[in-house]
């Protein structure tokens, strides 16, 4: 039956016809939405599954690994940096194998839409030395899902499925099975000492020996069932253009329209390849181009003079695939000396850039704008981690951002090295728990002075306000007695959106923080604007507007505070966007040095 | 039949809901189709731009030069996207007042944002709003008001009477522009 899908809901539709029945993982762009669309489906038809949202990467996969070791069918979600953080599981993982099914979703963003790096999982699953599926589109990542989850049954190893953003976020017209058949997998764990807890030297050299001769049997399997079948519809051109995942649309779609002569294969499982099977291929053709994102995965894995790619700096090696960077590497090569047709003027004017803000009415605004009024620039080092609150950089108010979690052992880090500043570090509740609590301990008993701001706002929000830990078991799973029990000294403060309180309870930290020879951590308790449940209950309604009269275009409003609807008029003062103004009544009273906000009568 | 559009406006505004009732109107149509839209960091009021391609595509993503139509939520969101339209018959429609510049494009202005002022139109649906003008002003517009008022009834049953009147609204207001 013909459905239209998302990349992620072709996925997890996937998933559910595949007859997984554990799947776990941890929020990130593009990847969350796979999580979520499964519970969905299960609960549609009927499925009793397990799906939740873990607190890191790590432990998301361990779950579902375990799950796997003890014969169920599993999967993992998580995007190409959330990898990084499980990478210690999966390469051992990957050694043992499992008895039931294994599938890795990793995510990734070519052209850093919503990460902080553009690395390629390919590589990653080349490295593990496990099996990876490259799809192109969702009707792809739906019959690879398949395709993948009995591969990782036959060879008891986790396998890998590597959507980026354009395939993950796109949508399509997906051909689909008609009827859900599933059946719970039984979970039994069988034991056996000797596999599940294989120890050095001997165990686990055994097992590596194994891996390599199934790198090799896949290796095989990909060529006769994946490679092959295709390379018997190739034309005979001169030129051979090898491809992976989305690169595959863009040298289809390109080589259509202009008329070039060349032969696409496309590459499903670019690892692991078979090597010799595919060099032999290019004894038939004069030039052969690798088009893949967005690391060399298959270049490396091959070896032939008449190999083109990154590797050889004819092909790009940073930011998304396009028809143009085709026709680029083409006559980089020599093949043609085509003007691209992709290319066209950019409007000449410079246009108001409009970088990502947080939101109208967003806590975190409040109380970075706090932060920096009672801890200021000068005497203060500001570190960050990643979340919505990442956008606080717009005001001035984060100084470093590295990885999950960094900011609590960046703050010892600081603390240590520079000793002439205050150190003020903030979190969001997610990133805390997903990886702030190793670093906390670790700072209270080396007793590193700085001091730690949580922003709890009880979803992630930037993911798309999945649950976190706290927020799914209220009343259990507390912060204050997170920190507590880790030893640190712990204030909280429920926000309101009124600056002034915001500013009065940081002077109280700033006061506490005197006496303290340790971290000291501060629990902001706030809320998300977008979080339906909450926000009606804590947004007062009542909207601003300016009076121009009061205005002095001092720029406090937009430098120190920016909210999104605050912008200069043509008289050049500042005026609020009535559309975008939520109503949270801050700015009103405390923000403006000449009282300029005033509430707006008619709603 | 090949149609690619542009869909560019600011997080928040409802662009990706087009993506998602253009491609549904392929669905009923039995058209391929490929849409691809923005999530995560672009959606915190920053620049948004979705893509929909309709008929033989393989890959989601729209280059320079190539799309038929630019439906812009906002001025300067759809200046910013203006070279992905085809040099010619490229054309953009975009919510604007009369300062938006003369443009080497087929242009087709409309101030949406004062007509939700005025209380014509809830700004929620100017994405829809928008939707119909491009149905009533494009004559290459692969799909007609039968067909988009059908999917939006697939996307959200709730809420496809007020859409609906939004969408019929656009076409009414598109004849005096």
């Amino acid at each position: 039956m013909k459905q239209i899908l998302m990349g992620n809901e072709a996925i997890a539709l996937g998933l559910v016809h595949a007859n997984v029945d554990m799947v776990s993982g941890y929020p990130g762009t593009p990847s969350s939405e796979i999580l979520g669309n499964f519970e969905k489906f299960s609960n549609k038809f009927d499925c009793e599954t397990y799906a939740q949202w873990a607190t890191n990467e790590k432990v998301g996969f361990e779950v579902a690994y375990a799950g796997a070791i003890a014969g169920k069918r599993t999967c993992t979600t998580l995007k190409q940096v959330g990898l990084n953080v499980a990478s210690d599981a999966l390469m051992s993982a990957s050694y043992i194998g499992h008895l039931g099914a294994m599938l890795l979703v990793s995510a990734d963003d070519p052209g850093f839409h919503s990460s902080q790096t553009e690395q390629d999982s390919r590589s990653f699953a080349k490295f593990a030395k496990i099996p990876v599926f490259d799809p192109a589109t969702p009707q792809e990542a739906y019959d690879m899902v398949k395709i993948a989850l009995d591969l990782s049954q036959e060879f008891e190893i986790p396998v890998m499925l590597r959507p980026v953003m354009r395939v993950s976020h796109a949508r399509e017209i997906c051909e689909v099975d008609d009827e859900v058949n599933f059946k719970p997998n039984k979970g039994e764990f069988k034991r056996d000492i000797g596999r599940w807890a294989a120890v050095p030297p001997r165990g686990r050299f055994a097992q590596g020996l194994e891996q390599l001769k199934r790198v090799d049997t896949i290796a095989q399997y990909n060529w006769e069932n994946f490679i092959e079948p295709r390379v018997k519809e190739l034309n005979g051109s001169q030129t051979l253009c090898l491809t992976s995942g989305t690169g595959d649309g863009y040298v289809k779609e390109a080589v259509e329209e202009l008329g070039l002569e060349a032969d696409i294969l496309k590459l499903d499982m670019p690892y692991p390849l078979p090597k010799e099977k595919l060099e032999k291929l290019f004894d038939d053709y004069k030039t052969v181009i690798v088009f893949e994102e967005t690391y060399p995965c298959i270049e490396e894995q091959l070896s032939s003079p008449k190999l083109h790619g990154k590797l050889t700096n004819d092909v790009h090696k940073i930011d998304e695939f396009s028809k143009d960077k085709v026709i680029r590497a083409f006559n980089n090569v020599g093949l043609t000396d085509k003007q691209s047709p992709y290319q066209n003027k950019k409007f000449e004017d410079e246009l108001p850039v409009r970088p990502p803000n947080l939101c109208p009415g967003c806590p975190h605004r409040d109380v970075y704008y706090s932060i920096m009024k009672v801890f200021k620039k000068k005497k203060s080092i500001y570190p960050s981690d990643i979340g919505c609150y990442t956008l606080a950089l717009n005001q001035g108010a984060i100084d470093t951002v590295l990885c999950m979690g960094a900011s609590v052992a960046m703050a010892s880090g600081f603390s240590i090295a520079d000793k002439s500043k205050t150190v003020i570090a903030s979190i969001g509740d997610s990133t805390f728990t997903h990886s702030g609590v190793a670093p906390l301990i670790n700072a209270v008993y080396q007793k590193h002075k700085f001091i730690l701001v949580i922003m709890d706002n009880s979803v992630t929000a930037m993911t798309g306000r999945q649950k976190t830990p706290e927020r799914a078991n209220p009343g259990v799973i507390d912060l204050k007695h997170i920190v507590e029990g880790c030893g640190a000294v712990c204030m909280e403060h429920i926000y309101t959106p009124n600056i002034d309180e915001s500013v009065t309870f940081m002077k109280e930290v700033k006061k506490k923080f005197e006496d303290m020879d340790g971290p000291l951590v501060v629990i902001m308790r706030e809320f998300c604007v977008l979080d339906k449940e909450r926000a009606p209950t804590m947004l007062p309604g009542i909207y601003a507007e300016v009076d121009p009269n009061k205005c002095v275009a001092c720029d406090i409003c937009t430098t120190q505070y920016k909210c999104p609807p605050m912008h200069y008029n043509e008289d050049h003062k500042i005026e609020i966007d009535p559309f975008l103004c939520i109503g949270c009544d801050a700015c009103i009273d405390d923000l403006c040095p000449t009282d300029a906000f005033i509430e707006r009568k008619v709603k | 039949m090949k149609y690619q559009v542009v869909i560019a406006g600011i997080g928040g505004q409802g662009a990706v809901f087009l993506v998602k009732v253009l491609s549904i109107a392929a669905g009923l149509k039995d058209q391929k189709c490929l849409g691809t839209e923005n999530h995560g960091m672009s959606q915190r009021g920053g620049s948004v731009s979705c893509y929909v391609k309709v008929g033989d595509f393989y890959s989601p993503a729209i280059d320079e030069g190539q799309a038929d139509l630019l439906i812009a939520l906002e001025g300067n969101e759809g200046l910013r996207n203006i070279q992905y339209l085809k040099k010619d018959g490229g054309t953009i429609i975009v919510n604007a007042d009369e300062k938006f510049p003369n443009i080497e494009y087929k242009t087709v202005k409309i101030d949406a944002f004062a007509k939700a002022t005025n209380g014509e139109i809830p700004i929620q649906a100017l994405n829809v709003y928008m939707l119909g003008v491009a149905l009533a002003k494009d004559p290459n517009f692969p799909f007609n008001l039968g067909d988009i008022e059908e999917a939006i009834k697939v996307m959200n049953a709730k809420m496809a009477d007020k859409n609906i009147a939004v969408l019929h609204k656009a076409i009414e207001d598109s004849r005096s522009v």
